[in-house]
């Protein structure tokens, strides 16, 4: 199909037809590469022998670092290699993607008209409990999504630092910027967003013609969302590598952590819990530390940006609707789309209950996406007028007077981000647990109740 | 009256409303643990964790219109 696609484009647009080309090749080896990883993991966990145990560790750390060279190095440089057009290459990265995404609705269509009418029971085998395969999909699924709105989008309203030192200029953007002259007037007087400056910032205060510099404070939220994933991963992997009867600290914690997110979801799940648990918790480790990172001064949380909270919310989102094809057949899914319906006013009501559903369903993403966003972004703008009413009080030399409050109520303020970062990261894998719940095979109560159980989730 | 004016008029007000929706949602959440609370003392954990949850659904309405003035917010010149 990509041949036929880029032949049709080759006469009239032969850079748009190659860009197709190297991103699904780009993506199928991406894809390639994480089946036997996952393969080589799943494998060396529950191999007997300790030989092969050694052997199959050895391959996998001989084919990681080779994946990640040549997926992320290569996407790195096609994005950046400026005869490749964007669209094209994004298209072709995302259609092997879709191809599954076919194949599994096909095989369900195709496998007989029997499996179609009754709710089918799943499957596909459970890829264990793993989290961390989990984290590594989600880490390579995200960035693919996260790097494209990186290309395409204005850097979000980040003041460029000034030539100063950084409490200068937290207090000139904090005032607004148009009383003091001699710091830059390019920066300063738009509303909008104002962060705090972190360590890249800072950096880019140092080295300002430093490329590599320059690229990192452009794209700031993905270098912390990767700092991020790299120290909830490196936490997690240095904790429990050799789990012992009785733990020790980090194990305690971390097995404290996720027995009480099962005992949440599998309240709700039951039995499917361990079909649907590790991507669940990857979400929210993934969540906790990218939120929990930007209390600590000098970072910055990536969901404080409506481009990272956006990428999460549309992988949860289709990974929810993959699922529910993936259990109750296309038949099955076109039907709690419409509300079941199992008498003459069901039907009636079909043509009314479809759009609702669908509405529905895409009302998710939204607001999945806009409360973590909110909730965060608004903590941190919190943050931000405290520190730089702080920072003005200090300017205005009124420091025995102002400082000792301002800095009280900022560290107050502080305590408050970290709540609300803990209960957003739980309340964005509690709800997609129960999109999760929604969609599998559960029993129809009466109709009516289930309407309002929609409606008041939004 | 300008963009910018009403703009500058209605954003906050808006936002104010939105907080009135919440704060009634919180106050009935937080009676109903309480006095479930009050009742049984020995499922304190488990309504506290449910408590915190349901606040967090409260919060995001107006979380909702928070977002949205800081959207509209840069129009104001």
């Amino acid at each position: 199909m990509a041949l036929a696609v880029g032949a049709f484009l080759l006469p009239a647009h032969p850079l748009a037809a190659a860009s197709l080309a190297a991103g699904q090749i780009l993506s199928a080896l991406n894809f390639f590469f994480l089946e036997k990883l996952v393969k080589l993991f799943t494998e060396a966990a529950v191999s007997k022998s300790p030989a092969e145990a050694t052997l199959l560790r050895a391959r996998l750390l001989l084919f990681a670092p080779i994946k990640i060279a040549v997926i992320y190095g290569g996407a790195f440089a096609l994005t950046r290699w400026q005869s490749l057009e964007l669209w094209p290459l994004v298209a072709g990265l995302s259609l092997p993607l879709a191809a599954l995404f076919f194949k599994a609705a096909m095989l369900a269509v195709s496998s007989g008209p029997e499996n179609l009418l009754r709710r089918a029971p799943s499957t596909a085998g459970s890829s264990g409990n793993l989290a961390k395969p989990a984290a590594f999909i989600l880490l390579a699924a995200f960035l693919v999504l996260a790097a494209s709105p990186a290309r395409s989008e204005e850097p979000h309203a980040a003041p460029v630092a000034g030539a100063d030192s950084s409490i200068a200029a937290v207090a000139h953007t904090a005032e607004g910027g148009a009383a003091h002259g001699e710091e830059g007037e390019g920066h300063g007087a738009e509303g909008g967003a104002q962060h705090l400056p972190n360590w890249i910032t800072i950096l880019n205060d140092f080295f300002p013609q430093n490329s590599v510099i320059h690229w990192m404070h452009e794209n700031e939220y993905l270098v912390f969302a990767w700092l991020a994933a790299v120290v909830f991963l490196a936490i997690t992997w240095f904790g429990m590598r050799k789990p012992t009867m009785v733990p020790g600290h980090i194990q305690n914690a971390i097995e404290w952590m996720v027995e009480s997110m099962e005992d949440v979801c599998g309240g709700m799940l039951g039995k499917h819990l361990h079909k649907y648990f590790p991507y669940i918790i990857a979400v929210f480790f993934y969540v906790l530390s990218m939120n929990l990172i930007g209390i600590i001064p000098g970072f910055k949380s990536s969901t404080s940006t409506l481009d990272v909270t956006l990428a999460l919310a549309l992988i949860t989102f289709l990974y929810v609707q993959f699922t529910g094809l993936r259990n109750l057949g296309l038949f099955g899914y076109i039907d709690h789309l419409a509300g079941s319906p199992r008498d003459v006013v069901g039907f009636i009501m079909l043509p009314v209950m479809i759009p609702v559903h669908i509405l529905g369903e895409l009302a998710k993403p939204v607001s999945l996406s806009c409360r973590l966003f909110g909730n965060i972004f608004g903590e941190d703008t919190l943050i931000v007028v405290f520190v730089g009413a702080t920072a003005l009080c200090l300017k205005a030399s009124l420091v025995a007077l102002a400082v000792p409050p301002m800095l009280g109520i900022s560290a107050l303020f502080m305590l408050l981000q970290a709540l609300t970062s803990i209960v957003q990261a739980l309340i964005f894998a509690l709800l997609a647990t129960v999109y999760l719940y929604m969609m599998l095979p559960h029993e129809e109560h009466a109709h009516g109740n289930e309407e309002h159980a929609h409606g008041s989730s939004h | 009256m300008n963009f910018a004016a009403t703009l500058g008029l209605g954003l906050p007000i808006g936002i104010g409303l939105a907080a009135i929706g919440s704060g009634i949602g919180i106050g009935f959440l937080g009676q109903g643990a309480m006095s479930a609370m009050g009742r049984q003392p020995e499922v304190l954990p488990k309504l506290q964790v449910a408590m915190i949850i349901g606040f967090g659904f409260a919060e995001a309405l107006t979380i909702y219109a928070f977002v949205t003035m800081f959207f509209l917010q840069g129009r104001i010149q």
